[in-house]
């Protein structure tokens, strides 16, 4: 394990990847006089209300209107501007989809898209809320890098690496994690496009994201006291896929568990069975959403009910090496 | 007036012929498409491209120039006629309406030179233009956008969302040019889903509003020399307009809003426009 330095935003975003993103956001400006922010009546959602204060004339407040924001973000773009779009996970994609495809995806522009509340975060809220289809959507945008961070540290890291990109990138926000910082593991090596190895192991396989890394890590070190060796990696950026560690995977342990809090069509899953179907057909465990609206409930609570967790994870790692 | 003045006009006003020509003949070799609204907006974009916008065709990426966003994309055949002449693109594209692999397909793709946006799906252009304006005010650099809408598209809610926000943020550099033509795909915009009073809606919404006549050229001209009509205030040209303009066959009718230009078609509509000087 790395020993990493704490920086003070990480006491300040209170380990949520959402409070992180925002921090990333006054950061990048701070280095960029091109870079605005773009909210959707998202300020104190992302944190960002000491940034509005600080330099009103960086934020733009589009109001509870995301296909405005979409548009305003991508005409942006086409002067020079960096802007980053912060807004909820379930409207910014879907609400403004159109948007999102044509003026963004299609148009080639250079936005970033902080999606925040994704998944199940906002459990109790009920379906409307939810973001359980996102990744299946922004998968399938050409020119579009889509990142799942696995916590507030790597989001920021996830954030701050879009600097390096011309063309649009989705970043995918969870909520607030009770589990292990991850990505301290990592540390500070990250980089868009390869997956973290967090464990080593050469029977099985588990490929994660986001909120399910910590319950991967929980289930490898459960397994291993049973002699299990489970390799475990965080596949933060779903596009581009990490195409080499997917396949070595499946070259040196033979076995793959997906888990993703998505559903398990489309998304990390999706992406890792189309790749192997074709290069190396690889048994394989999908763990993640069905095809079907969430329950109501606590976050932690919901996902157990769908077996995203520590013990459905390592049960699909068992079952595969029957 | 002025000759010099009348000169102009006139200028303009065969500019316009040579683009409502090129958009039959685009049609034509693609077997057919968008006359209507390309006919209807053929004299504002010629005030727009050879008297108006503030443009560098041979530098299409000027990063000062005016950019102009065609939110009606089904009437790219009018823009590439305009981007033709104004020298952004070789007439010889003119020819590649529709093909294979060509830069100019039905609507607007941002990858030829001297269009700014993709546009196509309606409802896109005002928030993408307020987008260039913004860009414009945070740089502070003194480029002015123009977004022309169609007046069917109008009935898509994010127009609402747009005119909301860039009257709130004051956008004086930002003008709206409605293209009310009158028909829509499948028939006549009052009777399909109303707009009137649509001066009153875009007043209320805190936007600086002009009537014209988007065929009487001087008119045209006079309201984007006028142009901003506030200094607080985004601008909106309403201009009345004639659905396929002058092939009298194609004027005002629902049919020709996209229908196919066979060689007599063709033939009769280039008799009817006349020719250019």
């Amino acid at each position: 394990m790395n020993d990493v330095q704490q920086p003070e935003w990480v006491s300040k975003a209170e380990n949520q990847s959402r409070l992180a993103f925002g921090q990333a956001v006054g950061e990048l400006a701070g280095k960029d006089d091109k870079v605005v922010a773009i909210s959707a009546d998202t300020i104190d959602l992302f944190g960002l209300r000491g940034f509005l204060e600080a330099s009103p004339e960086r934020l733009i407040e589009a109001g509870i209107a995301e296909q405005s924001a979409m548009g305003i973000a991508s005409g942006l773009a086409t002067t020079g501007m960096r802007p980053i779009l912060c807004g909820y996970a379930p409207f910014i994609t879907t609400r403004s989809l159109e948007q999102l495809r044509n003026d963004v995806s299609y148009a080639n522009q250079r936005v970033v898209i902080g999606a925040a509340c994704s998944g199940i975060v906002l459990g109790m809220a009920g379906g409307t809320h939810h973001a359980v289809e996102d990744l299946a959507i922004m998968r399938n945008m050409p020119n579009m890098t889509v990142v799942v961070p696995a916590d507030a540290r790597q989001t920021w890291h996830a954030a701050m690496a879009t600097e390096d990109l011309y063309g649009p990138s989705y970043i995918r926000l969870g909520g607030k994690f009770e589990e292990t910082n991850v990505a301290d593991i990592a540390g500070n090596d990250f980089k868009l496009g390869k997956a973290d190895q967090l464990r080593t192991g050469d029977d099985v396989t588990v490929i994660a994201c986001g909120a399910l890394v910590a319950p991967a890590l929980a289930a490898a070190d459960a397994l291993a006291g049973d002699g299990v060796g489970v390799r475990v990696l965080n596949m933060h950026t779903i596009k581009p896929l990490d195409r080499d560690a997917v396949l070595a995977a499946s070259a040196e342990t033979g076995a793959i568990v997906t888990a993703e809090e998505h559903r398990t069509t489309g998304g990390l899953g999706g992406a890792v069975a189309e790749l192997l179907a074709q290069e190396k057909p690889t048994a394989m465990r999908m763990i993640g959403m069905p095809d079907e609206f969430c329950i109501i409930g606590p976050t932690v609570a919901v996902r157990e009910h769908y077996g995203m967790s520590q013990a459905a994870i390592a049960e699909a790692c068992r079952d595969l090496l029957k | 007036m002025t000759s010099n003045y009348q000169a102009k006009i006139d200028g303009l006003r065969n500019d316009a012929l040579h683009i409502r020509r090129n958009v039959w003949r685009a049609l034509h070799g693609a077997g057919g498409g968008h006359m209507g609204g390309s006919s209807s907006a053929a004299d504002i974009l010629a005030a727009l491209y050879f008297h108006h916008l503030r443009l560098r065709p041979d530098e299409p990426d000027w990063p000062d120039r005016d950019r102009f966003v065609l939110s009606k994309g089904h009437a790219n055949a009018a823009l590439g006629a305009t981007l033709a002449r104004a020298g952004f693109i070789d007439d010889s594209v003119l020819d590649q309406f529709y093909a294979y692999q060509s830069p100019f397909g039905m609507h607007p793709d941002i990858k030829m030179a001297g269009v700014e946006m993709s546009t196509g799906g309606l409802g896109h252009g005002l928030s993408v233009a307020m987008g260039m304006a913004l860009g414009a005010r945070m740089q502070g650099k003194d480029f002015r956008t123009c977004v022309m809408i169609g007046d069917g598209e109008l009935q898509e809610g994010s127009n609402w969302e747009g005119a909301m926000a860039a009257a709130h943020m004051d956008l004086s550099n930002l003008t709206v040019i409605l293209d009310y033509n009158k028909i829509q795909q499948s028939g006549e915009v009052g009777q399909m889903m109303g707009l009137e009073p649509v001066v009153d809606k875009w007043r209320a919404f805190g936007w600086a509003v002009r009537e014209i006549d988007g065929h009487d050229m001087a008119a045209v001209v006079e309201a984007l020399d006028a142009l901003p009509f506030a200094n607080d205030e985004p601008s909106m040209i309403i201009a009345h307009t004639i659905k396929g303009k002058g092939v009298s066959f194609a004027e005002d009718s629902f049919l020709w809003h996209n229908n196919m230009v066979t060689d007599e078609v063709y033939e009769k509509a280039l008799a009817e426009l006349g020719e250019p000087s």
